[in-house]
Protein backbone atom coordinates (compact mmCIF):
# COMPACT_ATOMS: atom_id res chain seq x y z
CA UNK A 1 0.00 0.00 0.00
CA UNK A 2 1.10 3.85 -0.69
CA UNK A 3 0.65 6.39 1.32
CA UNK A 4 -2.63 7.56 -0.28
CA UNK A 5 -4.30 4.05 -0.02
CA UNK A 6 -3.11 3.97 4.27
CA UNK A 7 -4.18 7.53 4.82
CA UNK A 8 -7.65 6.59 2.96
CA UNK A 9 -7.92 2.77 4.98
CA UNK A 10 -7.22 5.09 8.37
CA UNK A 11 -9.86 7.39 7.38
CA UNK A 12 -12.42 4.90 5.83
CA UNK A 13 -12.05 3.38 9.08
CA UNK A 14 -12.55 6.57 11.42
CA UNK A 15 -14.95 8.99 8.78
CA UNK A 16 -16.94 6.32 7.36
CA UNK A 17 -20.04 6.98 10.06
CA UNK A 18 -18.95 9.83 10.91
CA UNK A 19 -19.94 10.94 7.18
CA UNK A 20 -22.63 9.14 7.02
CA UNK A 21 -24.54 10.02 10.05
CA UNK A 22 -23.49 13.40 8.98
CA UNK A 23 -25.32 13.30 5.76
CA UNK A 24 -28.50 11.90 7.35
CA UNK A 25 -28.94 14.80 9.91
CA UNK A 26 -27.87 17.29 6.87
CA UNK A 27 -31.26 16.61 5.39
CA UNK A 28 -34.50 14.63 5.44
CA UNK A 29 -34.52 13.84 1.97
CA UNK A 30 -31.47 11.50 2.00
CA UNK A 31 -32.01 7.75 3.10
CA UNK A 32 -29.68 5.41 4.32
CA UNK A 33 -28.93 3.54 1.41
CA UNK A 34 -28.07 6.50 -1.07
CA UNK A 35 -25.94 8.38 2.35
CA UNK A 36 -23.79 4.97 2.31
CA UNK A 37 -23.60 5.26 -1.53
CA UNK A 38 -22.18 8.81 -1.47
CA UNK A 39 -20.03 8.23 1.21
CA UNK A 40 -18.52 5.08 -0.58
CA UNK A 41 -18.34 7.17 -3.74
CA UNK A 42 -16.65 10.02 -2.09
CA UNK A 43 -13.71 7.24 -0.51
CA UNK A 44 -13.50 5.95 -4.47
CA UNK A 45 -12.75 9.27 -5.64
CA UNK A 46 -11.03 10.11 -2.54
CA UNK A 47 -8.39 7.40 -3.68
CA UNK A 48 -8.63 8.38 -7.40
CA UNK A 49 -7.74 11.93 -7.17
CA UNK A 50 -5.36 12.18 -4.13
CA UNK A 51 -3.02 9.81 -6.38
CA UNK A 52 -2.77 12.04 -9.03
CA UNK A 53 -3.05 15.44 -7.19
CA UNK A 54 -1.55 14.18 -3.76
CA UNK A 55 -2.88 14.55 -0.19
CA UNK A 56 -5.37 17.54 0.58
CA UNK A 57 -4.05 19.41 3.57
CA UNK A 58 -7.17 18.27 5.52
CA UNK A 59 -8.64 15.22 3.94
CA UNK A 60 -11.02 14.40 6.56
CA UNK A 61 -12.47 17.89 5.40
CA UNK A 62 -12.31 17.19 1.66
CA UNK A 63 -14.28 14.20 2.50
CA UNK A 64 -16.86 15.85 4.48
CA UNK A 65 -17.16 18.58 1.97
CA UNK A 66 -17.41 16.71 -1.09
CA UNK A 67 -19.67 13.64 0.11
CA UNK A 68 -22.24 17.17 1.19
CA UNK A 69 -21.63 18.40 -2.20
CA UNK A 70 -22.42 15.02 -3.68
CA UNK A 71 -25.47 14.20 -1.13
CA UNK A 72 -26.44 17.51 -2.75
CA UNK A 73 -26.25 16.69 -6.23
CA UNK A 74 -28.12 14.05 -5.54
CA UNK A 75 -30.98 15.38 -3.58
CA UNK A 76 -31.09 18.31 -6.30
CA UNK A 77 -31.64 15.20 -9.08
CA UNK A 78 -34.41 14.10 -7.31
CA UNK A 79 -35.67 17.29 -7.59
CA UNK A 80 -37.40 17.94 -4.18
CA UNK A 81 -34.75 19.15 -2.05
CA UNK A 82 -35.73 20.84 1.16
CA UNK A 83 -32.81 22.16 2.95
CA UNK A 84 -32.80 20.86 6.84
CA UNK A 85 -31.34 23.70 8.67
CA UNK A 86 -31.86 27.00 6.55
CA UNK A 87 -29.65 29.92 6.79
CA UNK A 88 -27.01 27.50 8.44
CA UNK A 89 -23.45 27.43 7.42
CA UNK A 90 -22.48 28.24 4.33
CA UNK A 91 -19.10 26.67 2.62
CA UNK A 92 -16.79 27.27 5.01
CA UNK A 93 -15.18 23.77 5.00
CA UNK A 94 -12.37 23.72 2.00
CA UNK A 95 -9.09 24.11 3.29
CA UNK A 96 -9.90 24.45 6.94
CA UNK A 97 -7.05 22.72 8.90
CA UNK A 98 -8.44 21.54 12.61
CA UNK A 99 -10.73 19.22 14.02
CA UNK A 100 -13.57 18.10 11.61
CA UNK A 101 -16.29 17.81 13.63
CA UNK A 102 -15.98 21.74 13.66
CA UNK A 103 -16.00 21.91 10.30
CA UNK A 104 -18.90 21.48 7.56
CA UNK A 105 -21.80 19.68 9.60
CA UNK A 106 -20.67 20.38 12.18
CA UNK A 107 -21.12 24.23 12.33
CA UNK A 108 -24.44 23.68 10.69
CA UNK A 109 -25.74 21.66 13.88
CA UNK A 110 -23.84 23.49 16.10
CA UNK A 111 -26.31 26.55 15.43
CA UNK A 112 -29.08 24.86 16.67
CA UNK A 113 -30.22 23.88 20.01
CA UNK A 114 -27.49 22.42 21.19
CA UNK A 115 -27.41 18.71 20.96
CA UNK A 116 -27.01 17.07 24.16
CA UNK A 117 -24.66 14.62 22.09
CA UNK A 118 -22.16 15.97 19.67
CA UNK A 119 -20.25 12.74 19.19
CA UNK A 120 -21.54 11.38 15.71
CA UNK A 121 -20.72 8.24 16.64
CA UNK A 122 -22.69 8.05 19.79
CA UNK A 123 -26.15 9.51 17.96
CA UNK A 124 -25.21 6.56 15.06
CA UNK A 125 -24.48 4.24 17.90
CA UNK A 126 -28.27 4.90 19.27
CA UNK A 127 -30.26 4.79 16.02
CA UNK A 128 -28.46 1.09 15.31
CA UNK A 129 -29.75 0.15 19.13
CA UNK A 130 -33.41 -0.17 17.53
CA UNK A 131 -35.80 -1.95 19.68
CA UNK A 132 -37.32 -3.57 16.61
CA UNK A 133 -34.53 -5.17 15.96
CA UNK A 134 -32.98 -8.19 17.46
CA UNK A 135 -30.21 -7.77 19.27
CA UNK A 136 -27.67 -9.74 16.84
CA UNK A 137 -28.82 -7.74 13.87
CA UNK A 138 -28.23 -4.57 16.56
CA UNK A 139 -24.29 -5.84 16.78
CA UNK A 140 -24.09 -6.76 13.11
CA UNK A 141 -25.13 -2.46 12.04
CA UNK A 142 -23.28 -1.50 14.96
CA UNK A 143 -20.18 -3.07 13.45
CA UNK A 144 -21.15 -1.38 10.11
CA UNK A 145 -21.75 1.74 10.34
CA UNK A 146 -20.40 2.83 13.85
CA UNK A 147 -16.99 0.67 14.17
CA UNK A 148 -17.14 0.39 10.49
CA UNK A 149 -15.98 -2.77 10.01
CA UNK A 150 -16.71 -4.45 6.02
CA UNK A 151 -19.65 -6.75 5.53
CA UNK A 152 -16.28 -9.35 5.67
CA UNK A 153 -15.06 -8.66 8.45
CA UNK A 154 -18.14 -8.64 10.17
CA UNK A 155 -19.02 -12.45 9.21
CA UNK A 156 -15.48 -13.99 9.84
CA UNK A 157 -16.41 -12.29 13.47
CA UNK A 158 -19.84 -13.65 13.66
CA UNK A 159 -19.59 -17.12 12.13
CA UNK A 160 -22.06 -15.75 9.58
CA UNK A 161 -21.72 -15.75 5.65
CA UNK A 162 -21.39 -12.15 4.14
CA UNK A 163 -25.06 -13.04 2.21
CA UNK A 164 -26.53 -13.68 6.02
CA UNK A 165 -25.13 -9.83 6.73
CA UNK A 166 -26.37 -8.37 3.62
CA UNK A 167 -29.68 -9.94 4.32
CA UNK A 168 -29.73 -8.72 7.26
CA UNK A 169 -28.51 -5.25 6.77
CA UNK A 170 -31.43 -4.83 4.10
CA UNK A 171 -34.07 -5.41 6.28
CA UNK A 172 -32.33 -3.38 9.05
CA UNK A 173 -31.60 -0.40 6.97
CA UNK A 174 -35.46 -0.05 6.61
CA UNK A 175 -35.90 0.18 10.21
CA UNK A 176 -33.38 2.70 10.02
CA UNK A 177 -34.82 4.48 7.10
CA UNK A 178 -38.13 5.57 9.78
CA UNK A 179 -35.54 6.12 12.34
CA UNK A 180 -36.48 10.05 13.49
CA UNK A 181 -33.49 9.92 15.70
CA UNK A 182 -30.92 9.79 12.84
CA UNK A 183 -32.33 13.00 11.41
CA UNK A 184 -32.79 15.77 14.20
CA UNK A 185 -31.57 16.46 16.75
CA UNK A 186 -31.34 14.37 19.42
CA UNK A 187 -32.41 15.07 23.05
CA UNK A 188 -31.21 13.39 26.70
CA UNK A 189 -35.40 12.36 26.55
CA UNK A 190 -35.32 11.20 23.04
CA UNK A 191 -32.07 8.95 23.75
CA UNK A 192 -33.09 7.70 27.59
CA UNK A 193 -35.16 4.80 26.68
CA UNK A 194 -32.83 3.30 24.40
CA UNK A 195 -29.50 3.61 26.74
CA UNK A 196 -30.73 -0.44 28.29
CA UNK A 197 -29.99 -1.41 24.43
CA UNK A 198 -27.17 0.00 23.37
CA UNK A 199 -25.40 -1.11 26.72
CA UNK A 200 -26.44 -4.70 25.26
CA UNK A 201 -25.28 -3.85 21.83
CA UNK A 202 -21.87 -2.70 23.63
CA UNK A 203 -21.72 -6.14 26.49
CA UNK A 204 -22.14 -8.08 23.29
CA UNK A 205 -19.40 -6.53 21.01
CA UNK A 206 -17.25 -6.93 23.86
CA UNK A 207 -18.01 -10.53 24.24
CA UNK A 208 -17.46 -11.19 20.63
CA UNK A 209 -13.91 -9.92 20.62
CA UNK A 210 -13.42 -11.78 24.25
CA UNK A 211 -14.83 -14.92 23.78
CA UNK A 212 -12.18 -17.69 24.27
CA UNK A 213 -13.65 -20.14 21.32
CA UNK A 214 -12.04 -18.06 18.82
CA UNK A 215 -8.17 -18.31 20.28
CA UNK A 216 -5.72 -14.86 20.07
CA UNK A 217 -7.10 -13.25 16.62
CA UNK A 218 -6.08 -9.51 16.66
CA UNK A 219 -8.83 -8.36 15.25
CA UNK A 220 -10.76 -9.80 18.54
CA UNK A 221 -8.92 -7.79 20.73
CA UNK A 222 -9.33 -4.47 18.72
CA UNK A 223 -13.56 -5.49 19.03
CA UNK A 224 -12.90 -5.17 22.69
CA UNK A 225 -11.05 -2.12 22.45
CA UNK A 226 -13.88 -0.46 20.10
CA UNK A 227 -16.44 -1.90 22.68
CA UNK A 228 -14.42 -0.22 25.43
CA UNK A 229 -13.91 3.48 23.76
CA UNK A 230 -18.01 3.53 23.35
CA UNK A 231 -18.54 2.86 26.07
CA UNK A 232 -16.28 5.29 27.57
CA UNK A 233 -17.90 7.85 25.70
CA UNK A 234 -21.36 7.05 26.69
CA UNK A 235 -20.24 7.44 30.53
CA UNK A 236 -18.75 10.48 29.60
CA UNK A 237 -22.28 11.82 27.94
CA UNK A 238 -25.03 13.12 29.57
CA UNK A 239 -27.18 10.14 28.88
CA UNK A 240 -24.69 7.63 30.73
CA UNK A 241 -25.77 6.09 33.72
CA UNK A 242 -24.80 4.14 36.63
CA UNK A 243 -25.66 0.95 34.82
CA UNK A 244 -22.92 2.57 31.65
CA UNK A 245 -20.46 2.53 34.67
CA UNK A 246 -21.23 -0.85 35.86
CA UNK A 247 -20.76 -2.08 32.56
CA UNK A 248 -17.50 -0.27 31.38
CA UNK A 249 -16.32 -1.88 34.89
CA UNK A 250 -17.15 -4.84 33.79
CA UNK A 251 -15.17 -5.04 30.63
CA UNK A 252 -12.24 -3.35 32.27
CA UNK A 253 -11.96 -6.01 34.25
CA UNK A 254 -12.09 -8.75 31.99
CA UNK A 255 -9.70 -6.51 29.59
CA UNK A 256 -7.29 -6.73 32.63
CA UNK A 257 -7.23 -9.72 32.23
CA UNK A 258 -6.76 -10.38 28.63
CA UNK A 259 -2.80 -11.17 28.82
CA UNK A 260 -3.40 -14.21 30.96
CA UNK A 261 -5.93 -15.91 29.14
CA UNK A 262 -3.60 -17.62 27.13
CA UNK A 263 -0.61 -20.23 28.09
CA UNK A 264 3.30 -20.06 26.19
CA UNK A 265 1.93 -22.24 23.58
CA UNK A 266 -1.96 -20.45 22.86
CA UNK A 267 -3.76 -22.66 24.62
CA UNK A 268 -6.68 -21.44 26.83
CA UNK A 269 -6.00 -20.70 30.39
CA UNK A 270 -8.17 -20.70 32.98
CA UNK A 271 -8.30 -18.57 35.91
CA UNK A 272 -6.97 -20.97 38.27
CA UNK A 273 -4.11 -21.75 35.96
CA UNK A 274 -3.29 -17.87 35.04
CA UNK A 275 -0.41 -16.22 35.92
CA UNK A 276 -2.07 -13.30 37.61
CA UNK A 277 1.15 -11.14 37.85
CA UNK A 278 0.02 -10.88 34.22
CA UNK A 279 -3.15 -8.89 35.12
CA UNK A 280 -3.13 -5.69 34.42
CA UNK A 281 -3.68 -3.51 37.76
CA UNK A 282 -3.86 -0.07 36.25
CA UNK A 283 -7.03 -1.50 34.64
CA UNK A 284 -7.89 -3.27 37.49
CA UNK A 285 -8.14 -0.69 39.82
CA UNK A 286 -9.93 1.84 36.56
CA UNK A 287 -12.40 -0.79 36.49
CA UNK A 288 -12.84 -0.52 40.57
CA UNK A 289 -13.46 3.18 40.44
CA UNK A 290 -16.40 2.63 37.73
CA UNK A 291 -17.88 0.36 39.68
CA UNK A 292 -18.05 2.61 42.88
CA UNK A 293 -19.63 4.99 40.52
CA UNK A 294 -22.03 2.36 39.42
CA UNK A 295 -23.27 2.21 42.95
CA UNK A 296 -26.73 3.39 43.59
CA UNK A 297 -28.23 3.25 40.22
CA UNK A 298 -30.09 0.21 39.42
CA UNK A 299 -28.42 -2.95 40.08
CA UNK A 300 -28.07 -4.31 36.51
CA UNK A 301 -26.87 -7.92 35.44
CA UNK A 302 -23.72 -5.71 34.49
CA UNK A 303 -23.05 -4.38 38.34
CA UNK A 304 -23.63 -8.26 39.41
CA UNK A 305 -21.11 -9.63 36.61
CA UNK A 306 -18.69 -6.66 37.45
CA UNK A 307 -18.83 -7.58 40.75
CA UNK A 308 -18.07 -10.71 40.60
CA UNK A 309 -15.69 -10.04 38.15
CA UNK A 310 -13.51 -7.78 40.47
CA UNK A 311 -14.06 -10.17 43.42
CA UNK A 312 -11.59 -12.61 41.34
CA UNK A 313 -9.47 -9.45 39.77
CA UNK A 314 -9.02 -8.80 43.94
CA UNK A 315 -8.21 -12.35 45.07
CA UNK A 316 -4.60 -12.76 44.82
CA UNK A 317 -4.16 -16.26 44.59
CA UNK A 318 -6.95 -18.53 43.19
CA UNK A 319 -6.98 -20.11 46.70
CA UNK A 320 -7.66 -16.92 48.09
CA UNK A 321 -11.01 -16.51 45.95
CA UNK A 322 -13.68 -14.89 47.94
CA UNK A 323 -16.51 -17.77 47.15
CA UNK A 324 -19.13 -16.86 49.46
CA UNK A 325 -19.49 -13.38 48.26
CA UNK A 326 -19.81 -14.63 44.89
CA UNK A 327 -22.12 -17.03 45.30
CA UNK A 328 -24.22 -13.84 47.03
CA UNK A 329 -24.10 -11.85 44.24
CA UNK A 330 -25.44 -14.82 41.85
CA UNK A 331 -27.99 -15.45 43.50
CA UNK A 332 -28.72 -11.92 43.40
CA UNK A 333 -28.43 -12.33 39.20
CA UNK A 334 -30.56 -15.08 39.09
CA UNK A 335 -32.96 -12.72 40.72
CA UNK A 336 -32.51 -10.94 37.60
CA UNK A 337 -31.77 -13.29 34.86
CA UNK A 338 -33.11 -17.09 36.34
CA UNK A 339 -32.00 -19.25 33.22
CA UNK A 340 -30.22 -22.52 33.05
CA UNK A 341 -27.15 -21.26 32.08
CA UNK A 342 -26.71 -18.55 34.85
CA UNK A 343 -27.95 -21.39 37.41
CA UNK A 344 -24.88 -23.33 36.22
CA UNK A 345 -22.33 -20.57 36.85
CA UNK A 346 -23.64 -19.93 40.35
CA UNK A 347 -23.61 -24.03 40.45
CA UNK A 348 -20.31 -24.26 40.10
CA UNK A 349 -19.44 -21.05 42.44
CA UNK A 350 -21.38 -23.12 45.23
CA UNK A 351 -18.78 -26.23 43.89
CA UNK A 352 -15.74 -23.78 45.19
CA UNK A 353 -17.25 -22.29 47.91
CA UNK A 354 -17.76 -25.28 49.57
CA UNK A 355 -21.16 -26.54 49.20
CA UNK A 356 -20.86 -29.34 46.90
CA UNK A 357 -23.93 -31.00 47.58
CA UNK A 358 -25.96 -28.81 46.75
CA UNK A 359 -23.71 -28.00 43.71
CA UNK A 360 -23.90 -31.68 42.68
CA UNK A 361 -27.86 -31.67 42.37
CA UNK A 362 -27.83 -28.35 40.81
CA UNK A 363 -25.78 -29.99 37.60
CA UNK A 364 -27.44 -33.23 37.87
CA UNK A 365 -30.65 -31.46 37.59
CA UNK A 366 -29.56 -29.30 34.93
CA UNK A 367 -28.08 -32.41 33.54
CA UNK A 368 -32.06 -33.77 33.35
CA UNK A 369 -32.67 -31.02 30.54
CA UNK A 370 -33.27 -31.61 27.23
CA UNK A 371 -31.09 -28.55 25.94
CA UNK A 372 -29.57 -27.88 29.17
CA UNK A 373 -28.30 -31.86 29.00
CA UNK A 374 -26.41 -31.16 25.73
CA UNK A 375 -24.30 -28.24 26.74
CA UNK A 376 -20.77 -28.70 26.86
CA UNK A 377 -19.83 -26.48 29.49
CA UNK A 378 -22.10 -28.22 31.17
CA UNK A 379 -20.17 -31.72 31.24
CA UNK A 380 -17.09 -30.07 31.38
CA UNK A 381 -17.97 -28.67 34.24
CA UNK A 382 -19.13 -32.13 35.77
CA UNK A 383 -15.85 -33.31 34.82
CA UNK A 384 -13.84 -31.03 36.79
CA UNK A 385 -16.36 -31.45 39.61
CA UNK A 386 -15.12 -35.06 39.53
CA UNK A 387 -12.04 -34.92 38.59
CA UNK A 388 -11.19 -32.60 41.62
CA UNK A 389 -13.52 -35.56 43.95
CA UNK A 390 -11.26 -38.53 42.77
CA UNK A 391 -13.96 -39.80 40.82
CA UNK A 392 -11.72 -40.95 37.71
CA UNK A 393 -14.49 -43.00 35.60
CA UNK A 394 -17.16 -40.27 36.18
CA UNK A 395 -14.57 -37.09 35.19
CA UNK A 396 -13.89 -39.04 32.09
CA UNK A 397 -17.28 -39.98 31.16
CA UNK A 398 -17.79 -36.02 31.34
CA UNK A 399 -15.22 -34.58 29.59
CA UNK A 400 -15.31 -37.07 27.10
CA UNK A 401 -19.43 -36.33 26.40
CA UNK A 402 -18.10 -32.67 26.12
CA UNK A 403 -15.88 -33.63 23.20
CA UNK A 404 -18.78 -34.75 21.56
CA UNK A 405 -20.50 -31.18 21.73
CA UNK A 406 -18.40 -29.05 21.00
CA UNK A 407 -16.66 -27.76 17.71
CA UNK A 408 -14.34 -24.76 18.94
CA UNK A 409 -10.29 -25.85 18.54
CA UNK A 410 -9.01 -23.80 21.94
CA UNK A 411 -11.80 -25.91 23.74
CA UNK A 412 -10.98 -29.01 22.63
CA UNK A 413 -8.17 -28.97 22.94
CA UNK A 414 -8.26 -27.73 26.60
CA UNK A 415 -10.85 -30.80 27.80
CA UNK A 416 -8.43 -32.81 26.43
CA UNK A 417 -5.90 -31.75 28.71
CA UNK A 418 -7.93 -31.87 31.40
CA UNK A 419 -8.52 -35.57 30.48
CA UNK A 420 -5.15 -36.05 30.29
CA UNK A 421 -4.49 -34.67 33.64
CA UNK A 422 -7.34 -37.33 35.06
CA UNK A 423 -5.29 -40.30 33.30
CA UNK B 1 -1.78 -6.89 45.12
CA UNK B 2 -3.01 -3.36 46.65
CA UNK B 3 -6.77 -3.85 45.18
CA UNK B 4 -9.40 -3.08 47.53
CA UNK B 5 -12.91 -4.67 47.36
CA UNK B 6 -15.21 -1.55 47.59
CA UNK B 7 -17.30 -1.71 50.79
CA UNK B 8 -20.07 -0.72 49.05
CA UNK B 9 -20.34 -3.52 46.80
CA UNK B 10 -21.61 -5.80 49.66
CA UNK B 11 -24.54 -3.74 50.26
CA UNK B 12 -25.18 -4.51 46.62
CA UNK B 13 -26.73 -7.76 48.53
CA UNK B 14 -29.48 -6.16 49.90
CA UNK B 15 -30.53 -3.55 47.07
CA UNK B 16 -33.59 -3.86 45.71
CA UNK B 17 -34.01 -4.38 42.08
CA UNK B 18 -36.19 -2.06 39.79
CA UNK B 19 -34.64 -3.07 36.82
CA UNK B 20 -36.45 -1.73 33.62
CA UNK B 21 -38.53 -5.47 32.68
CA UNK B 22 -38.86 -6.40 28.86
CA UNK B 23 -41.23 -7.95 27.88
CA UNK B 24 -41.87 -12.02 28.24
CA UNK B 25 -42.92 -13.69 25.31
CA UNK B 26 -43.17 -17.54 24.07
CA UNK B 27 -42.03 -19.03 21.08
CA UNK B 28 -44.25 -22.03 20.22
CA UNK B 29 -42.21 -24.18 18.43
CA UNK B 30 -43.75 -26.02 15.48
CA UNK B 31 -42.49 -28.72 13.24
CA UNK B 32 -43.52 -31.86 10.83
CA UNK B 33 -44.15 -34.33 13.39
CA UNK B 34 -44.30 -37.32 11.36
CA UNK B 35 -40.90 -36.39 9.07
CA UNK B 36 -39.42 -35.19 13.08
CA UNK B 37 -40.78 -39.30 14.22
CA UNK B 38 -39.53 -40.34 10.55
CA UNK B 39 -36.12 -38.95 11.12
CA UNK B 40 -35.05 -40.77 14.19
CA UNK B 41 -33.48 -40.34 17.84
CA UNK B 42 -30.11 -39.29 16.08
CA UNK B 43 -31.83 -36.58 14.37
CA UNK B 44 -34.00 -34.93 16.94
CA UNK B 45 -30.74 -34.40 19.51
CA UNK B 46 -28.89 -33.02 16.67
CA UNK B 47 -31.40 -30.51 16.70
CA UNK B 48 -31.72 -30.18 19.98
CA UNK B 49 -27.82 -29.38 20.25
CA UNK B 50 -28.38 -26.58 17.64
CA UNK B 51 -31.17 -25.43 19.97
CA UNK B 52 -29.02 -25.52 23.41
CA UNK B 53 -25.97 -23.22 21.34
CA UNK B 54 -28.91 -21.06 19.94
CA UNK B 55 -30.74 -20.21 23.75
CA UNK B 56 -26.84 -19.72 24.95
CA UNK B 57 -26.49 -16.80 22.09
CA UNK B 58 -29.93 -15.84 23.86
CA UNK B 59 -28.69 -16.05 26.68
CA UNK B 60 -25.55 -13.76 26.26
CA UNK B 61 -27.95 -11.03 24.80
CA UNK B 62 -30.02 -11.65 28.39
CA UNK B 63 -33.06 -12.95 26.15
CA UNK B 64 -33.35 -15.98 27.44
CA UNK B 65 -35.43 -17.38 30.27
CA UNK B 66 -36.23 -21.28 29.38
CA UNK B 67 -37.64 -23.83 27.46
CA UNK B 68 -38.06 -27.42 26.81
CA UNK B 69 -38.75 -30.07 23.60
CA UNK B 70 -42.18 -31.95 24.05
CA UNK B 71 -42.05 -35.24 23.58
CA UNK B 72 -44.16 -36.85 20.66
CA UNK B 73 -46.60 -38.83 22.66
CA UNK B 74 -50.18 -36.84 22.31
CA UNK B 75 -53.50 -37.50 23.13
CA UNK B 76 -56.08 -35.21 22.13
CA UNK B 77 -59.65 -34.08 24.56
CA UNK B 78 -62.37 -33.75 23.07
CA UNK B 79 -65.97 -33.48 25.52
CA UNK B 80 -66.50 -36.66 24.61
CA UNK B 81 -63.51 -38.82 23.32
CA UNK B 82 -59.53 -39.37 24.13
CA UNK B 83 -58.01 -39.50 20.51
CA UNK B 84 -54.22 -40.71 20.65
CA UNK B 85 -51.91 -40.57 17.50
CA UNK B 86 -54.08 -40.62 14.76
CA UNK B 87 -55.22 -36.76 13.02
CA UNK B 88 -52.72 -34.55 14.87
CA UNK B 89 -49.84 -36.42 14.63
CA UNK B 90 -50.68 -36.63 10.88
CA UNK B 91 -50.57 -32.89 10.32
CA UNK B 92 -48.09 -30.71 8.64
CA UNK B 93 -47.31 -28.94 11.68
CA UNK B 94 -47.27 -30.10 15.41
CA UNK B 95 -46.17 -28.26 18.63
CA UNK B 96 -42.86 -29.77 19.46
CA UNK B 97 -41.64 -27.57 22.23
CA UNK B 98 -41.73 -23.98 23.29
CA UNK B 99 -38.69 -21.96 24.36
CA UNK B 100 -39.51 -18.54 26.25
CA UNK B 101 -37.74 -15.02 25.96
CA UNK B 102 -37.40 -11.89 27.04
CA UNK B 103 -37.86 -8.81 24.52
CA UNK B 104 -38.62 -5.44 24.10
CA UNK B 105 -41.47 -5.21 21.86
CA UNK B 106 -43.41 -8.06 19.43
CA UNK B 107 -40.95 -7.12 16.95
CA UNK B 108 -37.80 -7.61 18.33
CA UNK B 109 -39.29 -11.15 19.42
CA UNK B 110 -39.83 -12.37 16.54
CA UNK B 111 -36.97 -11.26 14.60
CA UNK B 112 -35.10 -13.18 17.69
CA UNK B 113 -37.19 -15.79 16.89
CA UNK B 114 -36.24 -15.55 12.78
CA UNK B 115 -32.76 -16.03 14.06
CA UNK B 116 -32.64 -19.38 14.87
CA UNK B 117 -31.04 -21.61 12.48
CA UNK B 118 -33.09 -24.45 13.05
CA UNK B 119 -35.94 -21.73 11.27
CA UNK B 120 -33.82 -20.31 8.77
CA UNK B 121 -32.93 -24.16 7.60
CA UNK B 122 -36.50 -24.39 7.72
CA UNK B 123 -37.03 -27.09 9.91
CA UNK B 124 -39.32 -25.67 12.00
CA UNK B 125 -41.44 -22.40 12.50
CA UNK B 126 -42.14 -20.43 15.53
CA UNK B 127 -44.93 -18.33 16.91
CA UNK B 128 -44.75 -15.85 18.56
CA UNK B 129 -46.50 -14.32 21.35
CA UNK B 130 -46.46 -11.98 24.44
CA UNK B 131 -47.70 -13.42 27.76
CA UNK B 132 -50.62 -12.33 29.01
CA UNK B 133 -50.58 -10.26 32.46
CA UNK B 134 -52.80 -8.67 34.72
CA UNK B 135 -52.75 -5.35 34.12
CA UNK B 136 -55.22 -4.66 36.66
CA UNK B 137 -58.43 -4.56 34.42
Amino acid sequence: MDIVEVEVDKLYRDQFGKLLSALLRFSDDIDLEAAEDVVQDTFSAALVGWKMDGLPDNPAAWLYKVSRNRALNKIKEAKKFVKKNAGGGGDGVGGVDGIVGEDGFGEVEKEGKGAPIEDEQLILLFACAHPDLAPKVQVVITLKYVVNLKVEAIARILGLTIDGIDKMLTRARQKIRDERILFHEPSAAALKPRVQSVHKVLYLIFNEGYKSSWGKELIREELCEEALIMTRALCRSVVGDPETHALYALMLFNAARIKARFGRDGELLDLEEQDRSLWDQDLIRLAMVNLESAHGGVVSTYYCEAAIAGLHCAAERYGATNWNAIIRIYRQLLGLQANPFVELNYAIALYYSGDKVQALRILHELEKQAFLGRYYLLHASLGRIYAAEGNKGLAKEYLETTLRLTNAPDEIAFVRRLIKKVE
Amino acid sequence: MDVRIPSAWMSLLFTNFNIKRMQKFMLIVREDLAELKRSGEEERFRRMRIMTAWAESLQESVNFLGGEPLELARRLVTRDQVLSDGPFIEAKEGISGYIMINAENIEQAAAIAQGCPLVQQGFLIMEVSPILLNNGC
